[in-house]
């Protein structure tokens, strides 16, 4: 049979984004991450046709999806959405960074007639709830239209959204986009509305009391709990969180730990200069992309902030050039002045590559990365010669190989060329809330992720009090999810010994974790139902707003939390 | 609860006591004669042979905000090394030196005695990250100044001579920001600064595309303040800060604002140590100490804050983002720099000052030598400008710096010979006494800020912060002893803060949560002018104008203070 050695990228697709807000033990879910996208020669290779599945093995595991044919050309490259099939065959060595290695790993792919895995094939005590329609709730009521709503859904944190509700219910998302739209709208769908505990391997409905309860005692008991996400919840409950974790004496992460930790690990190294939004829009004549694409993660980015944004000294698309770096031909490089694509896991040398250009050393090679030199001297004028240069990236560039150090060499990159021209860096942060979650831990404790508690002061040793690498080594006997789904995004090795450990989730909705842990505990969603303070990818904070009443007995995760440290003190004393 | 404090030597320059062994009165909270205390029910701490002082007062350090958060996670090895564990039930626990956590830089300034600090320089737009963190600084009152030198908005409206517009912007920003003072940083220099430009603005160059000088932004910010009688006067880093030769800058700046408030203080100029050099360069760099002083003692309008260094890393942040520039390109190690939309930049270089360098020396020379050639302590006052000079822990050093000659010289013996013959302070005798310490860590910073009707002395009806200190003034002689002077200094007896004992020993035993003071005024800003604000807000910003504004709720404890 036909086999292919491709290299293998996993990521967030416009479709998986949309789902995740409807529900990710959906139909829907399934089908838009159970696949892999391939370029249509390789596909054309393999002898496949629409419809027919593939097994994809790496060193690491294997997984059978569905084979899909890509729109565009990526010769050599194949693409599964983030979830928990591409977590089979992922690298879930972090190399010391926190960081697994989602992103460029060699699989051989063919084609096979054996079964997609489905969720209870690879869970199998996952839980499936009842109902994921909306509560039963009245749209009766007093219309309003809500103005400047800000949007709890990605880092770009856009503020001008206007929301009609209808009594208790949201009736119309308007000026955001379709991942906007989907968080607000589907804000009731796929909802916890109860407190569950797991007995006798079923989930079975309690009281809130009675979860808190159960929660402090696997909390208190544990000798080392993981307290893990907090990127999708208000800073409010993200300061309980750190202040619960301290007490029990665990380990605090975030989910920037497989985002933008690594950015942190730059940051620690060499510094970093950037600027918030509002000076890209107003200034900046170049806008680079490297390992991102805004069109698909951050859609309103390019309108807001960035390539297309009405600025006062850079007007509009025709005052800026737009550079994208990627791998693959993605949308957003479509709309570039110039695409660069670049070898997978090959960032640092591109970025090394540009700083010795900016410096003035000549390069002995033709290529490198894969790109002609002359294309990446042709760059290097670009970035010096603007009077206001940014360069965003984004995963593309985190989760490869290098991790922290191609965020160090890029910076040093940004740096350099201060000596030239205005130039900023920034990087595209997804959740709406996990610069929140960094900046108050770092505030808290000295250290922005991978927070251990063990000795009653912080301690922050990226790769060894890092939840990937806590999970793989199983490091840790309980764990408390908070507004985040490891199980659904984390390598197969670490969900594997997370399923073995006592589980607690506090969610508003059914996630994949939900659904497999000991005890669940429904919340509220912030920005929607409960206030809270939220940073936007640049830092800066704004105020999330209340636009509905939660479902009758759901909590915010900043009462819940506060219930549980009550209780947790209260056993301890 | 009621406490007395008994028999110890009361160090109160407001209400001029000077070392008089007296009783003292606290009940809910605030200061009472002794005769209201029912000693059967009251806790009695016994002061006899005890330095009995109010509530230290930090004018000028950096602990909160975006850019102290930066420099925490660019400097982990600053948090690897400096701890404190958590006390279940008593305090929680917390990292760093330079660049302390929130919790951990309320605890540390307790446990020396210091009840009041202000955080000098927030852009409005990322001031509500700043009260964020000021929400988790315990044991303190805060106060936060607000960065508008820059502000596109308000240099708009000055370049069109509109000063009522000017003024009416300045109090809706104060007040939507929920800040207390106006801060000037560099003035005008985070505009060039967008184009990468701007190192070494003069107070008379001009800032395109306004047509404005330093010079204008200075003086019309000091009239709002006078018209709209903020307690605290405009408080300024100067120009040219850090580049030899820009005594002369700050003189031009100091004398610009004179007249402006009618026998009383128009301008603070902070951490002026780095704005204090003479020379062309950093080869013949020299004191400008006596400069500065000599303009200080002979007009009564400026007061200022000194910005001591002392030897060993500092994690320098500022405002002043090309002078961070400048400085990266010395230190070469790490360099941030951050820019916010419209109204400011900042940078962060991790620095080290060093006992043998000439520069260093000279620097650390200017900054005792302001404080003890300046002769009204009234106008002078102790800061580190931390975490930039020094970490606010070096207070009691520097208070034993002050105290003694002994000790200035036993310092001076290892420090650079050709930085110390470029000073003047191996010529300086006076020491510092008991009283001034109080006056210039105390008293007159409460003066300054115009919160003195309830900080910073122990009469009727203050705010019960107070510290007692292991001194006794009768037996130490302190030019002599004075490393009993700096451990007495760093860790009090007791610090009591809103009436309640925080710290014994030099432990913390309670963590309570001070007050966050921000202005209000009695006249309403024109709501013409805000609707203004908006039409060049949706023009500039990147978020929506009604969702700039910070809410009362979302501030711990708030105590507004009208003015007007």
């Amino acid at each position: 049979m036909t086999s292919l050695k491709l290299t293998l990228v996993t990521g967030r697709s416009l479709n998986q984004g949309r789902w995740i807000d409807v529900g990710k033990l959906t139909k829907g879910y399934y089908e838009s991450v159970a696949l892999v996208e391939l370029d249509p020669e390789d596909f054309e290779k393999l002898g496949l046709k629409e419809g027919d599945r593939v097994k994809v093995e790496s060193k690491y595991g294997s997984v059978v999806v569905k084979a899909v044919k890509s729109r565009r050309r990526h010769p050599g490259i194949a693409f599964i959405p983030m979830g928990p099939w591409a977590n089979q065959v992922i690298n879930p060595d972090t190399y010391g960074s926190g960081m697994p290695t989602l992103k460029g790993i060699e699989v051989s792919i063919s084609k096979t007639s054996e079964e997609i895995p489905d969720f209870k094939k690879l869970f199998p005590q996952i839980f499936q709830p009842e109902s994921t329609g909306d509560p039963p709730e009245s749209a009766t009521g007093e219309t309003k239209i809500v103005k400047d709503v800000v949007c709890s859904f990605c880092g770009c944190l856009c503020d001008d959204l206007e929301v009609e509700v209808a009594g208790n219910r949201i009736v119309k998302v308007g000026k955001a986009c379709a991942l906007g739209v989907s968080k607000i709208l589907h804000a009731r769908e796929n909802r916890i509305l109860h407190p569950y505990v797991r007995n006798n391997g079923e989930l079975e409905r309690v009281d809130l009391k009675t979860a808190i309860r159960k929660a402090a005692k696997i909390l208190v008991e544990a000798k080392y709990p993981l307290l893990y996400g907090w990127s999708n919840t208000t800073t409010e409950a993200i300061r309980v969180g750190l202040e619960l974790a301290e007490y029990l004496g665990g380990c605090f992460d975030n989910t920037s730990v497989i985002c933008h930790g690594p950015t942190i690990l730059g940051v620690q190294e060499v510094g970093y200069v950037t600027s918030t939004l509002g000076q890209v829009r107003n200034h900046a004549d170049l806008i680079i992309f490297w390992g991102c694409n805004p069109l698909n993660a951050h859609p309103r980015h390019l309108n807001r902030y960035s390539a297309l944004a009405k600025g006062i000294y850079a007007k509009s698309r025709k005052d800026r050039k737009v550079v994208v770096i990627d791998v693959r031909e993605t949308d957003t490089a479509k709309m570039a002045d110039f695409f660069i694509k670049i070898e997978p896991n090959r960032d640092y040398e591109l970025a090394s590559a540009l700083r010795m250009i900016v410096k003035g050393y000549d390069i002995e090679f033709e290529k490198v990365a894969g790109v002609e030199v002359e294309k990446i001297k042709k760059l290097a004028e670009m970035m010096m010669s603007a009077k206001f240069g940014v360069l965003f990236y984004g995963l593309g560039v985190t989760m490869t190989l290098g991790k922290g150090r191609n965020i160090e060499e890029m910076l040093r990159l940004a740096q350099d060329l201060n000596e030239w021209t205005k130039f900023v860096v920034l990087p595209m942060r997804g959740h709406y809330n996990v610069v929140g979650a960094n900046q108050a831990s770092a505030w808290t404790t000295g250290y922005a992720f991978a927070v251990d508690f063990r000795r009653g002061y912080p301690r922050h040793y990226p790769g060894a009090t890092s939840a990937p690498d806590l999970l793989n080594n199983g490091d840790v006997d309980a764990a408390l999810i908070v507004a985040s789904d490891p199980v659904a995004h984390f390598p197969a090795k670490a969900v594997k010994n997370l399923l073995k450990i006592p589980l607690i989730t506090i969610d508003p909705k059914w996630s994949l974790t939900a659904a497999v842990s000991t005890v669940v505990i429904p919340s509220a969603v912030a920005g929607v139902e409960v206030e809270g303070t939220a940073y936007r990818m640049d830092k800066v904070a704004l105020r999330l707003k209340k636009l509905v009443e939660p479902p009758e007995g759901v909590l915010s995760d900043e009462e819940i939390l506060n219930m549980l440290l009550e209780e947790v003190k209260k056993l301890c004393r | 609860m009621e406490l007395l404090i008994k028999n110890g030597f009361v160090y109160d320059p407001l209400n001029g006591i000077n070392g008089e062994v007296l009783d003292i009165g606290v009940k809910n909270g605030k200061i009472v004669d002794p005769s209201e205390i029912d000693v059967s029910k009251a806790k009695i701490i016994e002061a006899k042979g005890k330095v009995v002082m109010p509530g230290g007062i930090d004018m000028h350090t950096h602990i909160a905000g975006p850019k102290v958060n930066a420099g925490r996670v660019m400097m982990p090895g600053d948090h690897y090394t400096s701890f404190m564990k958590l006390a279940k039930g008593v305090h929680r626990s917390g990292t760093g030196k330079r660049t302390p956590s929130t919790f951990l830089a309320g605890y540390r300034y307790a446990r020396m005695g210091w009840t009041t600090v202000a955080e000098p320089a927030s852009p409005p737009l990322k001031t509500r990250h700043t009260h964020e963190e000021l929400n988790d600084v315990p044991m303190l009152d805060k106060l936060c100044f607000l960065l508008l030198d820059s502000n596109r908005i308000l240099l708009e409206y000055l370049s069109q001579g509109d000063l009522h517009k000017f003024k009416h912007a300045i109090m809706w920003l104060l007040e939507a920001m929920k800040c207390y003072a106006i801060k000037l940083v560099d003035p005008g220099v985070a505009v060039p600064w967008s184009w990468g430009k701007g190192y070494g603005m003069d107070f008379d160059d001009q800032i395109e595309p306004y047509g404005l000088t330093p010079r204008e932004i200075v003086v019309n910010h000091a009239k709002v303040n006078e018209e709209l009688k903020l307690p605290h006067t405009i408080h300024v880093h100067c120009n040219k800060l850090g580049i030899p030769g820009n005594y002369e800058t700050t003189l031009k700046t100091m004398d610009a604002v004179s007249g402006i408030a009618q026998d009383d203080f128009s301008i603070h100029v902070t951490h002026v140590q780095f704005n204090s050099y003479m020379g062309d360069s950093w080869f013949d760099l020299r004191s400008g100490s006596e400069k500065i002083a000599d303009y200080v003692n002979k007009h009564s309008h400026v007061s200022l804050d000194v910005g001591q260094i002392d030897f060993g890393t500092a994690i320098t942040m500022t405002a002043d983002a090309p002078f961070e520039f400048a400085l990266y390109h010395l230190a070469r190690w790490k360099w941030a720099g951050a820019e916010v939309e419209n109204e400011a930049a900042a940078g962060i270089v991790p620095f080290k000052y060093k006992k043998k360098n000439m520069v260093n020396t000279i620097q650390w020379c200017i900054g005792l030598e302001v404080m003890l050639l300046v002769e009204d302590p009234w106008k002078v006052i102790l800061s580190t400008d931390h975490p930039n000079g020094a970490p606010f822990t070096r207070y009691p050093k520097l208070i034993a710096l002050l105290m003694s000659k002994k000790y200035r010289e036993e310092i001076m013996k290892k420090l650079s010979r050709k930085g110390l013959k470029r000073s003047v302070l191996p010529s300086i005798d006076r020491e510092y006494t008991l009283y001034d310490v109080a006056i210039v860590t105390r008293a007159a910073p409460a003066k300054l800020l115009g919160i003195h009707e309830f900080k910073g002395h122990l009469g009727m009806g203050a705010d019960a912060d107070i510290a007692i200190y292991d001194l006794n003034p009768e037996e130490v002689d302190f030019s002599k002893d004075y490393v009993k002077v700096k451990e007495a200094f760093g860790k009090t007896l007791y610090t009591i803060k809103g009436g309640e004992i925080v710290v014994k020993d030099g432990e913390v035993v309670k963590e309570v949560f001070g007050e966050t003071i921000a202005v209000k005024f009695k006249e309403r800003p024109d709501p013409e002018v805000v609707r203004d604000m908006e039409a060049k807000f949706r023009k500039y910003y990147t978020i929506s104008f009604s969702n700039y504004a910070i809410h009362d709720g979302e501030i711990r404890k708030l105590k507004y203070m009208t003015c007007g």
